[in-house]
């Protein structure tokens, strides 16, 4: 792992730890009602500050805690173009099959690329240091997925590109 | 008034009794407001005790009185004389610095005051920029553009991200609980 990522995958860490104390809360605004909070906004008093960890201007994790649900949304490193267009098909994909994955959020908050919300109800039926571990290995294995993608997109591009130029050789 | 779709008004919005018209300023501590000249004063004496050489006192001095009640600019020239303190300190002297600061009287606070500090830095690079740096082809395809590209600011960050390391080292994660559920921002 690379010298700066570890410190800043660290903190996303202990600052997810600190953020996923949830407790069960049901909706003041309506009776029967159990939503998370931090998507409805219906009452201020229960929306704590948001936190934000970033690496460097292009890498950072924004994490929105209330009292029963944290919302995290994460933005993928982007280089150039073909990274943005990469990230954001393989978003897609993700978010497509939000049910499937449980915590997906199927929409990213404006400014990042994938969101994830947890609720007390996750926090109940999953184990609290699992989801941490989940988010944080997600982080370490999208960027290495994506360079990956890279590589072998250019590869096949420069191969399609010979074939399609041979017969004007 | 027949061009309004009513169905689309949050009526909660216009009842002064729903939870979401709470008055969330009932829930901040009185803080007694700071004028601007008054924060940029006691960055010059911290700047002093700096050049001094004496960063345990400047990182102190800046952690005990924070300017809560100050507006936006006083804010972030506050941020902005921690981050200088923060920045010259070498890595070998933060946890000692730090457990002496925690063991002193009101050392919790002061290392709360830090935290908040950390994730406001962190948050405010985060929007300086928003222009993807393209690509010089028009294609946007380029092998020679390593995966390294766009580090600005991760000198700074990298600085923040490992006092954060140690912090919580000390003070524990309660520190970032406070952080989240402390109405008085810095």
């Amino acid at each position: 792992m690379s010298q700066s990522l570890r410190p800043y995958l660290q903190c996303v860490r202990s600052s997810l730890t600190a953020a996923l104390s949830l407790s069960n809360f049901a909706s003041q605004a309506s009776e029967r009602h159990n939503v998370p909070e931090i998507e409805a906004a219906s009452s201020p008093e229960v929306i704590l500050n948001p936190l934000t960890v970033s690496r460097n201007e292009n890498e950072r994790v924004y994490i929105e805690p209330s009292i029963n649900s944290v919302r995290i949304s994460i933005k993928i490193k982007q280089a150039d173009e073909i990274e943005h267009i990469l990230v954001h098909k393989f978003t897609r994909f993700l978010t497509q099959r939000a049910e499937s994955f449980y915590i997906l959020r199927r929409k990213p908050v404006k400014g990042y690329d994938i969101t994830f919300l947890i609720t007390n109800f996750h926090t109940e039926e999953m184990l609290k240091h699992k989801l941490v571990d989940f988010i944080i290995q997600f982080m370490e294995e999208v960027d290495k997925e994506i360079s990956e993608m890279k590589l072998f997109l250019n590869a096949r591009a420069r191969f399609v590109a010979e074939s399609f130029l041979t017969p004007f050789d | 008034m027949a061009n309004i779709n009513w169905r689309t008004i949050n009526i909660d919005a216009l009842d002064p009794d729903s939870p979401a018209n709470f008055d969330v300023s009932s829930l901040t501590p009185a803080v007694a407001p700071v004028s601007t000249a008054d924060v940029q004063n006691n960055a010059q004496q911290i700047r002093q005790l700096l050049r001094g050489g004496d960063n345990e006192g400047a990182l102190q001095g800046a952690l005990e009185n924070p300017p809560y009640g100050a507006d936006d600019k006083g804010k972030e020239t506050h941020l902005a004389t921690v981050t200088e303190i923060l920045q010259s300190i070498r890595q070998s002297d933060m946890s000692p610095m730090l457990s002496r600061i925690y063991k002193a009287p009101g050392g919790t606070e002061a290392l709360d005051v830090l935290m908040k500090y950390i994730y406001k830095g962190m948050a405010q690079a985060a929007p300086a920029s928003n222009t993807r740096n393209l690509t010089p082809q028009a294609t946007g395809f380029s092998q020679i553009h390593s995966r390294g590209g766009g580090e600005g600011g991760g000198q700074a960050m990298s600085v923040l991200l490992s006092w954060h390391e140690k912090l919580v080292e000390i003070a524990g994660p309660g520190s970032i609980v406070r952080v989240m559920s402390d109405r008085r921002t810095v």
